[in-house]
């Protein structure tokens, strides 16, 4: 009788540890989404809100307003309007911009819900959808604005924003990725 | 007792002070319009007196970058009176209605000479006392995107986009689930009629067996008895 309860517990105890490490490697592996999903959030804010997509020595442009070094300090004035600055592309940038970061924000949010109410096959499924849309969004404003502005100018280069557009399409399209094959891992 | 509280209350409202004198007088802030159109310039105003017949309504016009300004309009006494010589002439229209405090007027063919500030002042006898309101025009060649209109219509229309999805989803999921329930209740009902037939069917044939049963178990029993 006592040699059945020991070898009973010894099983027992062979069967649980596999099992704690799935569920450490499972946890993990969410903290790690979690994460990069913050970190695109964050490059996507910094590059939708500062302004400065193209920087010259003296200038800090974007597509809300402009920067303008004058004796000594930075002033903050309007983008210009004309034929080499289409004011309807410019708003199209905008509003691109602005849906990705909405459509990453809303993603993180579904995430954190979904992890504690759906069932286990349909569980990243809209993080993922709404990861690509905002992959989707912030690659269309940010080829309309190569596409569409500075294309004459030979003074100055892409600021930071600009290169963080680029990083978090990269980074919104793994994230979207990564979400798309867990679900079928873990259905 | 009642006498002296309705001689009372007569004297309270006697004391009640009158509201200030003065008249207000509303404009537009702006006006925006194409050269070669017409642009409506509104004017009213609020006094706590009722409309006399002595309201007026005047209009002078200050070009941008003048100092002076000149009266192009002036209605009083029932009559309109619209400036025929100056910058405005054969240009200018009343459209207004004083018997509802309006005195707008009507700004034809524009040109782009005609950017300036237009005042109105209105007077109500005896409420005299007020400012003067004015509307800045301004004419333009082409109307220009007003800042964040495409901006905001795109980000408004994608967002509707999405709502509407996740509604039409979660509906189409409700109806079918209320189809599916009322499929399965249907046949539940059928399959229930279908076994009260059956268990039916063979009672009546084992009640009779059942007697004779018993018969021949009584029958034994008496012969056993025997």
């Amino acid at each position: 009788m006592f040699v059945l309860c020991q070898a009973e517990s010894e099983i027992s105890v062979r069967d649980s540890q596999p099992a704690i490490k799935r569920a450490a490697i499972m946890l993990i592996l969410l903290a790690a989404i979690f994460a990069l999903h913050i970190i695109g959030i964050i490059l996507l804010l910094v590059a939708t809100i500062d302004n400065a997509w193209w920087v010259t020595e003296t200038l800090s442009t974007d597509v809300w307003a402009r920067w303008i070094y004058i004796n000594g300090m930075w002033n903050y004035t309007d983008l210009p309007t004309g034929s080499h600055y289409p004011q309807d592309y410019l708003q199209a940038v905008q509003a691109s911009s602005v849906l990705a970061c909405i459509f990453s924000i809303l993603g993180i949010f579904v995430f954190v819900a979904q992890l504690f109410t759906l069932n286990k096959g349909q569980r990243f499924t809209i993080s993922g959808v709404f990861q690509a849309l905002a992959c989707l969004s912030i690659m269309i404003a940010a080829s309309i604005y190569t596409d569409r502005f500075h294309l004459d100018e030979s003074i100055g280069s892409y600021g930071h924003c600009y290169i963080l557009a680029w990083i978090s399409f990269a980074l919104t399209f793994i994230s979207a990725v990564i979400y798309f094959v867990l679900r079928k891992k873990t259905a | 007792m009642l006498t002296l509280v309705a001689l009372a209350s007569l004297l309270v409202l006697a004391a009640v002070p009158e509201p200030s004198q003065a008249i207000v007088i509303y404009t537009g802030w702006e006006r925006h319009a194409l050269v070669g159109t017409e642009v409506r310039l509104s004017c009213s105003f609020f006094s706590w007196r009722w409309i006399s017949e002595d309201v007026t309504f005047s209009w002078t016009y200050r070009p941008d970058g003048a100092r002076d300004s000149i009266s192009i309009f002036h209605y009083t006494g029932g009559m309109a009176y619209v400036d025929n010589k100056g910058p405005f002439r054969d240009r200018l229209e009343f459209v207004g209605n004083p018997g509802r405090r309006d005195g707008s007027i009507l700004l034809k063919n524009l040109e782009f000479s005609d950017n300036g500030t237009f005042t109105c002042d209105a007077k109500n006898p005896p409420d005299i006392g007020g400012r003067p309101s004015s509307v800045r025009l301004l004419v333009f060649e082409k109307v220009p995107i007003q800042a964040g209109v495409i901006t905001g219509s795109i980000v408004g229309a994608v967002l509707g986009l999405l709502l509407l999805i996740v509604v039409i989803y979660y509906l189409m999921r409700f109806l079918v689930a209320r189809r599916v329930f009322s499929l399965s209740v249907s046949k539940h009902g059928k399959k229930k009629k279908e076994g009260s037939q059956q268990r039916q069917g063979p009672a009546p044939a084992a009640d009779p067996a059942k007697p004779k049963a018993s018969e021949k178990k009584k029958q034994e029993s008496r012969k056993e008895r025997k």
